[in-house]
Parts: structure tokens; C-alpha cells; sequence
């Protein structure tokens, strides 16, 4: 397949167009980067970047402040924790001394909640998606869509389910509504197959139903068929789009079975907009994304499926979840192995357009500026491949994307600050390898070092 | 020759659909073989009798297994067999003997589709449960055969010019092994394979519920080379196991069930009537009332699941599962709620359906019994959350949380062995602690907090043989979670840990005195 796709294009040429398009990004990363107040958080996560231990030990704080029960409760939580760390910088050690008293365990309280509160504000768009729109707007105005997630406790019960399907219901209204009055902006409005909706969800089948079983896949999914189909319903008729986010490993079977049975069913042919992920650090996603493609293909519908392509934010646990079965590791070990999958894959996606829409999904310069080059050897138009990052991550590369006219989409996550952050704290402390890139860039690791070919 | 490092036996990996048809034709191969015969074995002789059915809890007009019931004088008979044949096999080297253990594992392994069918069919264990009990079986068999090799080398001990001493393990005779159904392959194989290993012979007296599932592991051990009489195998009720316990010939005994039952053996082991000429060696694995702490700092997303399949799974029949939940009382409403709805949806079902959560219980007698309880629950007005029972023939059970029970109910104090959770809010931490500690029981328990020095404060604390911090509380794994109870939950070291072996052996030391007149030693 990689063979197949990569014999269509000069791979000099290919190189040489990497190169022009990452060197454009990085200085649009650049000049986004000045903006005021970035560099506190940067050297904020530089601090704690070098100090493995210490950073444990900070996410397991974020992680637990929506359980403490007082400022003082919360201050003594990060007194033990740092107990477990080695070598405390100077202002942690300073904060442990006054961790004695109970005044000073809440003033330690105090600073970490506005600490979270600060963080949250960088990664989570808003409490809900009326508070979210703000930023949504701010986005959308400077050329930038969204794909709105909603955060939230995990799903243990029908209630809790039924919960999180009103939630999102809500979110499609309260997004239409408030998206309609937005200026035009036709390079997120339309790609060479027609219009792009405004409103943009991601879902998790995780939170749709409490009953996922790896090894029965089918009760997952008649369960959260009854709570995705009105989601279609709705989404349709608002005409907007739903994206069906992919978790682990354990989830894929009944989340692919899912949207297979809800999207062959007949009020679902003209729409609504619907898209699927594949992960690239799975061994196996080379045959899962072909599995996709002739689905797609086999259930042809109004608007094209989305794919969009993510490395995965599941490798620590996929990883240890095999080790400790003795399970052959399911996801790439070595990073250069991930990124030249991702790459591959990425070809064989925007070589079957206009069959499916591509949105390539990474904080990896390199992986991003290879889908555009690859693209426009092809000969594609560049509206017809969407770019995505995070939230709080990938900010400076969604400016710089839309800087060069490319359609790029920053997944945001909404929800309680404080226990919104928890979640996505949890999601980072499961995977230290996340942001791997993001640090290397923060080092200022040479341009050509992140173009390098893995 | 010296066998590969220990590895636990890879589960199946049922999330992938080919795995699972292998276990759906394997049934169906089983299905038409039923039902199957479990003879008394002894010394290579087969008896085959009817004393014994064993029907599918899930369908009791299946007959899974006809059983002979052994007799007194067939008790009398396996332990002179394995008596004589022990002496030939305690002196093959630790090697060897391991090497016959290994080889009963490949067996295992090469039939662990069909193995998993019986114990769906015989104690309705839910797939993925049998997967487990089935590699848990294969681990004993590997890890003991390596720990007895370890063994087989003594211990250093100090040595001064002119004298050497050695510590060397001896195997202590007969082992009389009487094991529970419901890890009907792994745990009648652990106490055999510990056995076995040290060079004993073996005379095993499985639950009658479960007697064709301990005869696929007799099977695999004379395939491996277990030589006859080495192994005997004596289907029956409590009195031949209770004549098994009594017979002078009986040097130790491996027990796992009820703490009943478990402190009778230890009483009448205690005996030494004329003519015996060794005290017994009791290792028994009893009962637990086996708690799990929420603190106000858990978090819930984890906690919910975790109990729900700690209490819930295979039924709540694990001497391991979770029966009580102690929450601070902050997060004890939520939790309670949290709780409620995660047992709601759980599915009771035939254990051959794969995702079903509750199967039958074992037997008429086990449903009937925790229904008692459930009315318990029912008449305080108690249940907090409940999934129904299918109409289905088969031995059902409901699952309930029960919260806010008064301080006296039997729910709180007596194991129940079925799906019954009871959840009681408490000021603190502390307080759980000081419930826990006054248990007559200590086996496992479980602490749900994100505070290090709670955690630290816990662990020194609770007498529990196993505790688990912020996940499930049961299923330990061989080399990694030995597992065993204190106090009334049990006396001997945890199988699949490295002290297990010790309890079937005799230390030896010889102490020989080196020193030649006129010669430097």
C-alpha cells in the first residue's frame, strides 16, 4: 500500500514541499508564540517537563482537586504528594515548609486552584456550550473551526448515559443557535464536494452507554444505538456535523459496529455529516483504515464520511493493558515506526477522496506539513483536507494553518473547569509520551530536526 | 535441564471475535460428549459410579458429569498408593519431577478452549473467568515446578572449618488435597502441583459440584508423567473427604472452601491417635467478609467499576470478592447512587453468553440461600439498586446493593458467596479501619484513595492478606499477587508466592563434622 501510494509522486519533490510548507508553519507558530501570557504557561510546562517525578506528581494534583473537599484538603493533598518527589525545585520546597500549618494549607490550597483554574482556561473552551461560544466565535472569526467535546464523569450507569446524550443534544442546539450569527468564512464553509457544516460534535460511545464489553461488543452497541440514533436525528436536521471519537482498543469493535448499523439505516442516508477515527499507532490500522474505506464505500450517503487520522491517545494504557495479559503489544513501540504508519496512512487517505473527507489530526509538524505537501502533489485541492489539533496544545499550529488559508479544526474540549481538567489531566498522565513533540519544540529543537523524515 | 524464567500464561484476548468462535465450537464439541464419567482413580485403576451428577447450574437438566463416590476403603486404598509410589517419586531429581509438571501444563495448554467449555458447562464461570481460571492452572504448574527445583537446592547456611552443614527439603508423605468448585481447575491444581512438586504423592478429593473439571487435571498430569498411585483421584461428598482427613497415612493437608469446614479439618488434623507418628500439616484457605474503603478523595469514575466487578463477577463467588463497601461519608450518596446504577445494568445471564456479568449460582441450595439475604435487605427496606433474575430454568440469582443497613444485619457480618453488596457510609478513614479490624476475617481488601499518606496509613494498618489500592480486589495472579488470608481466613503461606512450597516439605539440616586428626579438613 505505501509502496502503491508514494509511486505517484516524486518523493524529492515530495521532500523539498515538506520542507517549504513545515518552514511556513513554523513561522506562523512563531509569530502566534509572541502573543502576551504564553510564555508563563510554556515555562510552566517546560518546569515540569524535565522532572518526570515531579510532573506525576502535579498531574495527580490537577487530578484530584475536584475531590477535595476545602482549600486546606487540597493543600494537604499537595504536601503528600510532593513528599514523593526526589528533588523539589526551590518553590516547591518552599511551599512543602509552610504545609505544617493549617493557614498555610490553604493558602497552598488557593494558589493550586487558581493555578487549575488557569490551566483550564488554556485547555477547556468554556463550562458549557453556551459559555463556550465566546471562544468558538473568537475562533471561527480568525479563520479557525471547531469540533466541540464535552467533558464529563465516566458513564457507570443508564442514567449517566441518558445524561450525556441530553447533554449533547443541547450542545447541537445551543451551537446552531449561536453559530448562526456568525460571519461567513468560506474556507471552513465549503470543500470541493459542498458545504461543510458550522456546528462540528465529537461523541464518545463510551459515555453513551455504562454496558461496553470487549468480548461482547454487540450489547455496547444495541445499548448506545438507542442514544446515538436521536443524536443523528437531531444532528441532521440542525445540520450539523457528529464525529464518533475512538477510544481503546476495547472499545473499537463496538464503536465501528455502531456506526456501521446507525448509518445504513434509511433516515440516515442524507445525513447528517458523520465522521469515524483511525488510529495510526495501532499495528493493525493499515487493514482497520481499509476496513473503513470499503464501509464507506459499500454505504454511500449525502455528505462523504469524515476520517479523521490520530496517532492515538491511548498508548500507555493499550500498552500496559497488553503486558500485564501477555497480549502482544498492540500499538508501534518506537516512535519513527508510529510516525511513518501515520504518514502512510495519510497517503492512502487522500489518495480515496472524494470517497471520504480527510481531516489528519497531530501536533507533529512534520506529519501535518506531509499531508499538505503530499496533498498538492497529488494535485488536490487544499480545501479538501482539513487539519486538527487540541486544545491548549496545538494553538499556535491552528493560527499558523489558517495563516496559509488551510482549513484547520481545533477539538475543543468543554465542561467544569475544575473537574474538566481532572479528566484531561488523566488522559496526559496515562500518556507521558502525549507531547512529546511539544516539548521538543518548546527545547527549540532546530526546524529541520522536526521536519526530519521518521 | 533447566526450564525457561516464569511467565504468566497469556489470556485470551476475547475482544478479538476469532477467539471467541474457537470457545463457541468448543462447546459445541463438549456439548455432544456430555455427559462425562469421573471415575475413582487409584494407583491406575478406574471405578465408575453414579453417585455423583453434576448438572449445568445454568440449565440443570444437563447433566455434565456422572461421578463415582469413593468409599472408605478406597480413601484407605489411594493413600497406601500414593504412600508407596511417593517413596520412588520423592527420589526422582527436582528437575525431572518438574519437567512432568511443565509437560502437564503444555497439555492444559494445547486444550484450553475445551477446558474453558467444561467450566462453563460444570460451574457456570463466565468465559473470560474460565479463560482465567484455566491460565491460572498452567501457572501453578510452571511456577511450582521451577520454585521446587529453587528448593531442591537447600539454603546456605554459615559454615566454620571443619564441619558442613546443608538445609535440604524433604517431601513430608501423603498430601491429602480437597478442593473447592469454584476455581474448579486452578485451584485443586495449585495444591497438587505444590505437592507434586516437592515429590509427595497425592490423593485429591475435588467439590462435588465440580468433579469433571478435577478430572481433565488428573488427566494432565498422568499425560505429563505423573506416574499411577503417585495421584489418586476420589470423587465424593464431605465424609470422604472427612475419612481422607482422618487416615493416618495423611501427612498434610491443602484445603480451600468454607471456614466451617476449613476449621474442622484443622481440629481433627490436630489429632494424633496411636500408631501415627507425625503431626498433620494443615494449609487451608477459608473464608472472607472482604471490604473496600472509599475515601472523600476517590475518585469515582474508577472506584464505580472496580467494586461492581469486584462484588459482582462470577456471581460474588471468590473467596476474594467484595462484600461490604466502607465510604466516607462525603462521597458515600454519590457513591451509593453511582453504585446503584452500575448494578442496574448489570446483565444476569447464562455464563455461555459472552458479556453476561452474574451467572447461576452453583447450585439450588447457594440461590436459595442468598435469596435469604436479598429478603434481608428487602424487609430493612435496604436495596439501594437491583438487576432482576432471568425466568430461565437455572440456578438465578438477583444482584442488589444494599445501603443503610441496620448495624446488626447478618449481611454485614456473614459471607454470602453470591451478588450481594452493602454499601455504609463512615466518618473517615479511621473508622473504616477500626470496622475491618475487628472482622474475624482477613483476606482481601481494597482502599480507594488519592492521598499517599492515607494510602500509607492504610497499608500499615489493615491485617488483610491482600490489599488492593484503587483497583479490583480479586483476581490475583500467580508471582504476582500470592494470595492468602490471616486470621479465620486462613492458615499457610500464599499460593502462587515463593514461600508456598515450604508447607509440603521438610526441612533437613545435616551437620557433619569434617575435621581428620593430623589433616587439614
Amino acid at each position: 500500500m505505501e509502496a502503491s501510494s508514494t509511486s505517484s509522486v516524486d518523493l524529492q519533490a515530495l521532500d523539498q514541499q515538506i520542507a517549504a510548507v513545515g518552514a511556513a508553519l513554523a513561522e506562523g507558530m512563531a509569530s502566534a508564540r509572541r502573543r502576551p501570557g504564553r510564555a508563563v504557561d510554556d515555562r510552566a510546562m517546560k518546569l515540569t517537563s524535565g522532572d518526570r517525578e515531579l510532573r506525576a506528581a502535579l498531574f495527580r494534583l490537577v487530578d484530584v482537586t475536584p475531590a477535595c473537599r476545602d482549600l486546606n484538603d487540597l493543600g494537604h493533598h499537595l504536601a503528600g504528594l510532593m513528599e514523593s518527589v526526589g528533588e523539589r525545585p526551590p518553590s516547591i520546597a518552599a511551599a512543602m515548609r509552610i504545609a505544617d500549618t493549617k493557614p498555610g494549607r490553604v493558602a497552598l490550597g488557593a494558589a493550586v486552584a487558581a493555578g487549575v483554574r488557569h490551566m483550564a482556561h488554556r485547555f477547556i473552551a468554556g463550562a458549557g456550550p453556551n459559555e463556550a461560544l465566546r471562544e468558538l466565535g473568537r475562533l471561527w472569526k480568525s479563520g479557525i473551526g471547531t469540533s466541540v467535546d464535552l467533558l464529563g464523569e465516566a458513564t457507570v450507569s443508564a442514567a449517566e448515559a441518558d445524561a450525556y446524550a441530553a447533554r449533547c443534544e443541547a450542545a447541537l442546539d445551543a451551537l446552531s443557535a449561536g453559530s448562526a450569527t456568525w460571519p461567513s468564512r468560506p474556507s471552513l464553509e465549503r470543500d470541493s464536494a459542498g458545504a461543510l457544516p458550522r456546528v462540528n460534535l465529537s461523541v464518545k460511545v463510551s459515555a453513551l452507554t455504562p454496558v461496553l464489553h470487549p468480548e461482547a461488543p454487540e450489547r455496547g452497541r444495541e445499548d448506545a444505538a438507542t442514544r446515538l440514533r436521536p443524536l443523528l436525528q437531531r444532528a441532521r436536521d440542525l445540520g450539523a456535523h457528529l464525529h464518533v471519537d475512538m477510544e481503546s482498543l476495547d472499545s473499537r469493535e463496538t464503536t465501528l459496529g455502531l456506526v456501521g448499523e446507525l448509518l445504513g439505516e434509511d433516515e440516515f442516508v442524507e445525513g447528517p455529516s458523520v465522521g469515524l477515527v483511525v488510529q495510526a499507532y495501532l499495528r493493525d490500522s493499515p487493514e482497520e483504515l481499509e476496513r473503513v474505506l470499503s464501509w464507506a464505500e459499500r454505504t454511500p450517503r449525502g455528505p462523504a464520511h469524515v476520517v479523521r487520522l490520530v496517532k492515538g491517545a491511548y498508548w500507555d494504557h493499550e500498552s500496559a493493558e497488553a503486558q500485564q495479559r501477555g497480549w502482544s503489544i498492540p500499538v508501534f513501540e518506537d516512535k519513527a515506526e508510529c510516525d511513518r504508519n501515520f504518514e502512510a496512512l495519510t497517503r492512502r487517505l487522500l489518495d480515496s477522496r472524494p470517497l471520504v473527507r480527510v481531516a489528519i489530526a497531530s501536533h507533529n509538524l512534520r506529519s501535518l506539513a506531509h499531508a499538505i505537501a503530499y496533498g498538492r502533489l497529488r494535485g488536490g485541492d487544499d480545501r479538501d483536507l482539513e487539519l486538527q489539533v487540541l486544545r491548549g496544545l496545538g494553538d499556535e499550529l491552528a493560527t499558523a494553518i489558517a495563516g496559509q488559508g488551510l482549513r484547520a479544526r481545533v477539538y475543543s474540549p468543554v465542561g467544569d473547569l475544575v473537574a474538566g481538567m481532572a479528566y484531561l489531566v488523566r488522559r496526559l498522565l496515562e500518556n507521558a509520551s502525549n507531547d512529546s513533540f511539544l516539548f521538543a519544540q518548546a527545547e527549540g529543537a532546530p526546524l529541520a530536526d522536526l521536519l526530519a523524515a521518521p | 535441564m533447566t526450564p525457561r524464567p516464569f511467565a504468566n500464561q497469556p489470556l485470551l484476548e476475547l475482544r478479538r471475535e476469532t477467539e471467541r468462535r474457537r470457545l463457541l465450537e468448543a462447546l459445541e464439541t463438549l456439548d455432544r460428549e456430555l455427559p462425562l464419567d469421573v471415575p475413582v482413580m487409584i494407583a491406575g485403576e478406574s471405578r465408575t459410579g453414579d453417585g455423583i451428577e453434576s448438572v449445568d447450574p445454568g440449565a440443570p437438566s444437563r447433566l455434565v458429569a456422572r461421578a463415582a463416590v469413593a468409599s472408605s476403603g478406597e480413601v484407605d486404598e489411594a493413600v497406601r498408593a500414593a504412600a508407596e509410589a511417593a517413596k520412588a517419586w520423592g527420589r526422582r531429581p527436582a528437575v525431572q519431577r518438574a519437567e512432568t509438571l511443565i509437560a502437564a501444563a503444555a497439555w492444559m495448554r494445547e486444550r484450553r478452549f475445551e477446558l474453558c467449555a467444561l467450566e462453563v458447562r460444570e460451574c457456570a464461570k463466565p468465559w473470560h473467568e474460565a479463560d482465567s481460571d484455566v491460565c491460572e492452572a498452567v501457572d501453578f504448574l510452571e511456577y511450582y515446578a521451577r520454585g521446587a527445583i529453587e528448593l531442591d537446592a537447600g539454603r546456605e547456611l554459615i559454615q566454620v572449618p571443619g564441619e558442613r552443614n546443608t538445609l535440604a527439603y524433604a517431601p513430608r508423605g501423603v498430601v491429602a488435597v480437597i478442593s473447592p468448585w469454584n476455581f474448579p481447575l486452578a485451584l485443586p491444581c495449585g495444591m497438587t502441583a505444590a505437592a507434586l512438586a516437592v515429590g509427595n504423592g497425592v490423593v485429591l478429593k475435588p467439590a462435588e459440584q465440580a468433579p469433571a473439571c478435577a478430572l481433565r487435571l488428573v488427566q494432565a498430569l498422568r499425560a505429563g508423567g505423573v506416574p499411577d498411585g503417585v495421584l489418586s483421584l476420589l470423587p465424593g461428598f464431605g465424609d470422604t473427604g472427612a475419612a481422607l482427613v482422618r487416615h493416618q497415612g495423611v501427612h498434610a493437608i491443602a484445603f480451600t472452601g468454607s471456614s466451617a469446614v476449613g476449621l474442622e479439618i484443622i481440629s481433627a488434623a490436630a489429632q494424633t491417635p496411636a500408631g501415627q507418628h507425625h503431626v498433620k500439616r494443615v494449609v487451608a484457605e477459608m473464608g472472607g467478609k472482604n471490604c473496600v474503603i472509599v475515601d472523600a478523595d476517590a475518585d469515582l469514575d474508577e472506584a464505580v467499576p472496580a467494586i461492581a466487578g469486584s462484588a459482582f463477577a462470577y456471581g460474588g463467588q471468590k473467596c476474594s470478592a467484595c462484600s461490604r463497601v466502607l465510604a466516607h461519608e462525603a462521597v458515600s450518596e454519590r457513591l451509593a447512587e453511582r453504585l446503584a446504577g452500575a448494578v442496574e445494568v448489570l446483565q444476569i445471564g447464562q455464563a455461555e453468553a459472552f458479556g453476561v456479568d452474574v451467572p447461576p449460582l452453583i447450585e439450588a441450595e447457594a440461590a436459595e440461600r442468598v435469596r435469604g439475604y436479598v429478603g434481608l435487605a428487602d424487609d430493612a427496606g435496604a436495596v439501594a439498586g437491583r438487576s432482576p433474575a432471568p425466568g430461565d430454568e437455572g440456578y438465578f440469582c438477583e444482584a442488589v446493593l444494599a445501603a443503610g443497613l441496620p448495624a446488626d444485619s447478618p449481611i454485614l457480618s456473614e459471607e454470602i458467596f453470591g451478588p450481594v453488596l452493602a454499601l455504609e457510609a463512615v466518618p473517615s478513614v479511621d473508622a473504616a479501619c477500626e470496622i475491618i479490624e475487628g472482622l474475624p476475617f482477613a483476606l482481601t481488601g481494597g482502599l480507594f484513595s488519592r492521598d499517599p499518606a492515607t494510602v500509607a496509613a492504610v497499608i500499615r494498618r489493615l491485617p488483610v492478606g491482600n490489599l488492593y489500592v484503587n483497583r479490583q480486589i480479586t483476581g490475583a495472579v500467580v508471582g504476582r499477587q500470592p494470595f492468602g488470608g490471616n486470621r479465620l481466613s486462613g492458615i499457610g503461606s500464599k499460593a502462587g508466592g515463593p514461600d508456598y512450597l515450604l508447607q509440603f516439605a521438610e526441612p533437613r539440616v545435616v551437620s557433619e563434622n569434617t575435621m581428620r586428626h593430623g589433616l587439614v579438613a
